[in-house]
């Protein structure tokens, strides 16, 4: 059998595979007009006949809401609430904006309807659903050709009766139809609408695109989806429920730093995937952090999803200075087209030009030398502006660099400081093409100790869905307080998700004796509106005011503590590729790695430099900073305040010496 | 020490890091609905004198009228570390008071501090008169509680007796007392970060920095109004009343253009008034910042700089510079708003195409209290309502959103309902009410809230006889509307009222639409052009 991870991005399409003890990698160009393209014809390539488990990231879903060409879909809910999801929050994303317009609604209001019929916050119905009102409403959505269908009544998450009566209804008309209850069981009419129509409006687009690939393929392959929350599922389920694989290209990544970290005996990393327009940031402490927060173009999601933060820097960013006399560095990127200046086209100064001016990038060894970097075309860009900005030419370079990780620092702090986490305690884990360059630099600036850099950073995210466990996450609000109800009464509460997380597990092809679940509890102290999350136990209680305290710095032992929701992870582990260990170590002086040297520019200082290739070091070599290490797709800087060993699995770590 | 343009912009960063990881302390942790869900509280960072440095893009109103707060409490007190000072009071640096204020000071191992970290945060409830603390009162003694600017913490303790003084003074003492802890533990979070700022690069660059933030703020600002053709425009428009008569209160200003300056000349606005639409100088400040902040097109830091090439003249006790007793609760929420429409409606004259028609204007406060009988606990509810944005030269106005002085988010239906006896019978846009035009004002909104139990209500609201002006021969948006429904019989309300409901009683509010802008058969002059051969 040929294990596979495929992880399709806007310029590559990435493959991992391994088959017995014989590990492969790919890289090919997208065909984003019909994704499945590039997939299939590789994966045959690669193990034509042979039983093939694949596990995928696809994009189907997020560019089908990026580029608005979802399908076309309807949403019903309750008469006299059809313009919840415009008016949403009510507030505005840019404040400062004269001209401000939202996002618009993805559901316009023309195909919005409302069926009376009320459900009250207690479980009561005040009104009975009006079946002869939804009839019509039905009638209608046939008129107008509507592909798919979100429900959404309020209270529906505590009775869900009305969206039931309406799903049968729904049901034999042919369309796809998405219930809030089912889709994210959760209050908050707005955010709960919002989800339900994301899944409503991409549904057709994903079931399509998966129906090609699994037409594609043999009946013995087994074909699942990278999710949001850093699960895999059956390309089935994912046909379903898409709204959960928004994330699934990230998520990828944010688990391969999570199983190589864990492999290689790091459970605290901060993830730094830094690419040619963005940083993506995520947090691991044992497990990746997760969020309910997310939204998607202004679109709130919020089914459970690993807790990456993006940030406007990468390679491509756009150095400029303002008319204040500010050095700005993004978030406009000057993308693979024009691209940096010493691609051979732009003429923008970039991170990725400020690298090369530096001589951290070596222009021989970019992408295995088949790309020729212009530093002749780099010198009079830089000397211009950095008159301008009464700087020397090296000073601006090290300013853009400076500039750029000072975003990268502040996202990193978000997903760690902001949520109660010290960075000191933590190590960078750093891949994507450009991380390498930029991650002892932000180690020093947040004081982390040690930097991680895994074999092939530029392929992490196919890698990382190889190693995925399948997961599935369930949620319900229940609105309990620690005085009406009682741990056995809470416990109760969750058997009804694990028959349905038990069941669905089955369905993805696991014995009973493996499926595990993890229950969660979302608390606050009455009275609140944020919740935080709680590994349920018998002494919950105690448990939420000490992650209170941690989070947010005190607790409130006199107030009732709240139950909002219930929540339930389902998780199996399939066979997973191992990774073999290198027993022998290899002497602490790489010689034979050693390419050559050149001069690089560290704090104003050049600095005479050895250049290694990565793929020849090996575990127990060791080199002092500054050193530059070189391979196909990424490169390493490590400045005169680092020093690097390899590890057993040919991981490079970097050890913060300042 | 010299500008160095990559340190500029690491510190400009930095500031505002704090900033918003105070917001994000404040946020978690406050307790009461409208802190946590409606978002209505601002942090920011302050220099030794109490000039703003930075703010975290919170809520506007509070912009410029946090400085003075700060200025006044830097003064009121020897400070000593961990110290921290309350105060409310419209009259010494306030705004109206449900906004409460709580600075800290930074000590840098010296004697005396060199930087303070500060949060305002609206509370539900301050006493006074009516529930929730926004009443149609006429003077400020009806209004709540007045806080001067008093030690409410002493070298990281807590002043028992005073926070025991506040609680039983206000409706919902419990959940003040949490919002009080969160509005403490954000300045913690901040007065911690820019300790660990100064130690990484000295007090000295700090202090450089914070200066040269404020010099760039205020040249990108003159470069922007450098912009703006010279001349003297002038603006007035009306608020419908202030509640207590139903006379037309005018706001007038003339704004004079010279070079890379600007005076905002209100002197000729109406005395203030005897109802609680009065604003203090500060919120007018604040208007007029806010106005300017939205003119600069660069990612400035807001502070202090953005106001030193702005004068604004007003003549105490005028309604947009109200004095001691003056009822103020409305003037922070209402007046500010048409103080923007009126700078707003003056510099369209100069700048046609970056200046929308009138938004909505009002911010549609609603108050609501009593005793839930699910619980037999008293509630006080406050929220207030979006509505239709003015049209621009680039395209229809947003409907169904805060404008200008206001951000603050929408409580959830199902959130309401679990928290307070409501049951939400409408939740929907108004559609049709935004001024007609070649672009057409954004729609207001229409929210019906039926009472499960008696209630006290009062609601303020502007734009229910004045309505949001067009522009370039742009109709002018709907006017709002506020009834009162009891046993299906609809009751026409004024703008601002105050009445004791009984349950089952509706209350439905409409919200103002934003003014067109252009004429309307412009358009169809252009389409018969284009289709010509």
């Amino acid at each position: 059998m040929v294990v596979i991870g495929v992880d399709t991005g806007g310029t590559f399409t990435d493959f991992v595979y391994k088959e017995g003890s014989r590990w492969g990698i790919y890289k090919v160009l997208s065909t984003p007009s019909s994704p499945a393209t590039a997939v299939l014809r590789e994966l045959q390539q690669i193990g034509w006949e042979k039983k093939k488990q694949i596990t995928h990231g696809t994009t189907v879903a997020t560019n089908a809401i990026l580029e608005r060409k979802g399908s076309k879909t309807a949403l019903i809910t309750n008469k006299g609430f059809e313009d919840i999801v415009e008016i949403g929050r009510q507030n505005r994303s840019r404040m400062y904006d004269l001209a401000y317009r939202k996002e618009p609604h993805l559901v316009s209001s023309g195909l919005r309807f409302g069926v009376a019929g009320r459900t009250l916050s207690t479980g009561e119905e005040l009104e009975p659903f009006d079946v002869a009102g939804a009839q019509e409403v039905i009638l209608r959505l046939r008129e107008l050709e509507v592909q798919s269908v979100a429900v959404c009544f309020l209270f529906s998450f505590i009775n869900p009766a009305h969206e039931q009566k309406i799903g049968r209804m729904l049901g034999k008309t042919g369309v796809s139809v998405s219930l809030s209850h089912q889709i994210l069981a959760e209050f908050r009419e707005f955010e709960r609408a919002s989800t339900t129509v994301v899944n409503a409006y991409v549904s057709p687009k994903i079931q399509e695109y998966i129906g090609i690939l699994m037409e594609g393929l043999d009946d013995q392959d087994r074909l699942a989806v990278m999710q949001s929350n850093g699960g895999s599922i059956s390309a089935r389920t994912a046909m379903k429920e898409p709204v959960r694989t928004i994330l699934s290209g990230p998520a990828g990544g944010a688990v391969g730093a999570l199983e190589i970290g864990r492999m290689a005996g790091h459970t605290k990393l901060i993830g730094l995937d830094m690419g040619g327009t963005s940083t993506d940031v995520c947090l691991i402490d044992n497990s990746l952090s997760l969020t309910v927060e997310s939204q998607i173009s202004g679109y709130p999601v919020k089914v459970p999803m690993i807790d990456i933060h993006t940030v406007g820097a990468g390679g491509g960013s756009i150095a400029s200075l303002d008319v204040g006399g500010s050095l700005k560095v993004g978030p406009e990127s000057a993308g693979a087209d024009p691209g940096p200046i010493c691609y051979g086209k732009g003429d923008q100064i970039t991170v990725t030009d400020a690298n090369l001016y530096l001589g951290r990038l070596i222009p021989e060894h970019f992408l295995g030398g088949t790309m020729k970097l212009r530093r002749d075309r780099i010198e009079d860009h830089f000397q211009r502006m950095a008159k301008e900005a009464n700087l020397s030419a090296g000073e601006l370079a090290e300013g853009i660099l400076a500039v750029a990780n000072a975003t990268m620092e502040k996202a990193i702090r978000v997903i760690s400081v902001e949520r109660g986490h010290d960075p000191r305690e933590f190590g960078l884990f750093a891949f994507g093409g450009a991380g390498g360059m930029h991650a002892a630099f932000l180690a020093r600036l947040l004081s982390i100790p040690s930097v991680l850099v895994p074999q092939n950073p530029g392929i992490l995210s196919a890698m990382g869905m190889l190693m995925a466990d399948t997961i599935k996450d369930y949620s319900l609000t229940v609105m309990r307080n620690e005085l009406n109800a009682s741990y056995e009464e809470l416990s109760a509460l969750f058997l009804e998700l694990e028959r349905q997380g038990l069941q669905d597990l089955k369905k993805e092809g696991f014995a009973e004796e493996h499926v595990r679940f993890h229950r969660y509890l979302d608390m606050r102290y009455q009275g609140q509106s944020h919740e935080i999350v709680v590994p349920f136990t018998a002494d919950y209680v105690a448990s939420f005011h000490n992650l209170h305290e941690k989070s947010y710095g005190y607790r409130n032992v006199g107030k009732v503590v709240e139950t909002v929701n219930i929540r339930l992870r389902a998780c199996s582990t399939p066979d997973k590729p191992q990774f073999q260990k290198t027993k022998e170590k290899s002497a602490p002086i790489a010689t034979r790695a050693i390419l050559g040297d050149c001069k690089v520019t560290f704090d104003q200082e050049i600095t005479e430099t050895k250049i290694f290739a990565r793929d020849k070091l090996s575990y127990g070599n060791k080199i002092n900073g500054p050193a530059i290490v070189t391979e196909y797709s990424s490169t390493i800087v490590i400045p005169p305040f680092a020093r690097a060993f390899v590890d057993e699995y040919s991981n490079i770590l970097l050890e913060i010496m300042e | 020490m010299k500008v160095n343009p990559v340190l500029l912009e690491v510190f400009q960063n930095r500031f505002s890091s704090i900033a918003e990881e105070m917001g994000v302390t404040l946020h978690r942790t406050a307790f009461s609905p409208n802190i946590k869900e409606r978002r209505d509280f601002s942090c920011a960072v302050f220099d030794r004198d109490g000039e703003m440095i930075a703010q975290a893009a919170h809520i506007p109103v509070h912009l410029g009228s946090m400085p003075m707060s700060v200025k006044l409490a830097v003064l009121s007190t020897p400070w000593e570390d961990g110290d921290m000072v309350i105060l409310n009071d419209p009259f010494k640096g306030g705004t109206h008071l449900p906004d409460i204020t709580i600075v800290a000071p930074v000590f840098a191992s010296g004697a005396k501090p060199v930087f303070y970290m500060a949060n305002r945060a609206h509370h539900a409830d301050v006493g006074g008169m009516s529930s929730g603390s926004m009443p149609l009162s006429t003077s400020i003694f009806q209004e709540g509680l007045i806080i001067p600017p008093l030690k409410l913490m002493e070298k990281g303790l807590v002043d028992q007796k005073i926070m025991s003084f506040l609680l039983n003074n206000v409706r919902t003492p419990m959940e003040r007392e949490g919002d009080f802890s969160a509005q403490i533990m954000a300045n913690i979070t901040g007065v911690r970060r820019m300790e660990e700022l100064i130690h990484k690069h000295t007090l000295e660059s700090v202090d450089f920095y914070a200066q040269s933030l404020m010099d760039y703020a205020e040249r990108i600002t003159r470069h922007t109004i450098q912009h703006i053709p010279n001349g003297v425009y002038t603006f007035e428009d009306f608020l419908d009343d202030d509640g207590v008569s139903s006379k037309d209160i005018r706001i007038h200003v003339a704004i004079t253009i010279q070079g890379d300056e600007a005076i905002l000349d209100f002197r000729k606005s109406d005395h203030q008034v005897d109802g609680s639409i009065n604003a203090v100088y500060a919120i007018t400040l604040s208007a007029v910042l806010y106005v300017f902040r939205a003119l600069v097109e660069e990612a400035i830091p807001t502070n202090e700089g953005i106001l030193r090439p702005i004068k604004v003249l007003t003549r105490k006790g005028s309604v947009i510079d109200a004095q001691f007793p003056a009822a103020v609760a409305g003037g922070n929420v209402e007046t500010s708003q048409r103080i923007v429409d009126v700078v707003l409606g003056a510099l369209s004259q100069a700048l046609p195409k970056a200046i929308p028609a009138a938004s909505q204007g009002t911010m549609n406060n609603m108050t609501i209290g009593g005793t839930d009988p699910r619980n037999q606990r008293s509630f006080a509810y406050y929220e207030t309502v979006g509505g239709g944005m003015g049209a621009t030269a680039r395209g229809v106005g947003e409907s169904g959103v805060h404008s200008h002085m206001t951000n603050t988010l929408n409580t959830p239906i199902e959130a309401l309902e679990y928290s307070y006896p409501f049951l939400v019978t409408q939740y929907s846009i108004r559609r049709g009410t935004g001024g007609k035009g070649l672009h057409k004002g954004g729609d207001g909104i229409v929210r019906e809230i039926q009472l499960l139990a008696d209630a006290e209500v009062t609601i303020l609201s502007e734009r229910r006889r004045h309505s949001p002006y067009g522009l370039w021969g742009g109709e002018p948006g709907d006017v709002g509307r506020n009834t009162i429904i009891r046993d299906g019989n609809l009751v026409e309300k004024p703008g601002k009222f105050s009445v004791s409901l009984r349950e089952k009683d509706i209350i439905r509010i409409e919200t103002p639409g934003g003014g067109g802008f252009g004429k309307q058969e412009m358009w169809g002059k252009e389409q018969q052009q284009r289709r010509r051969p």
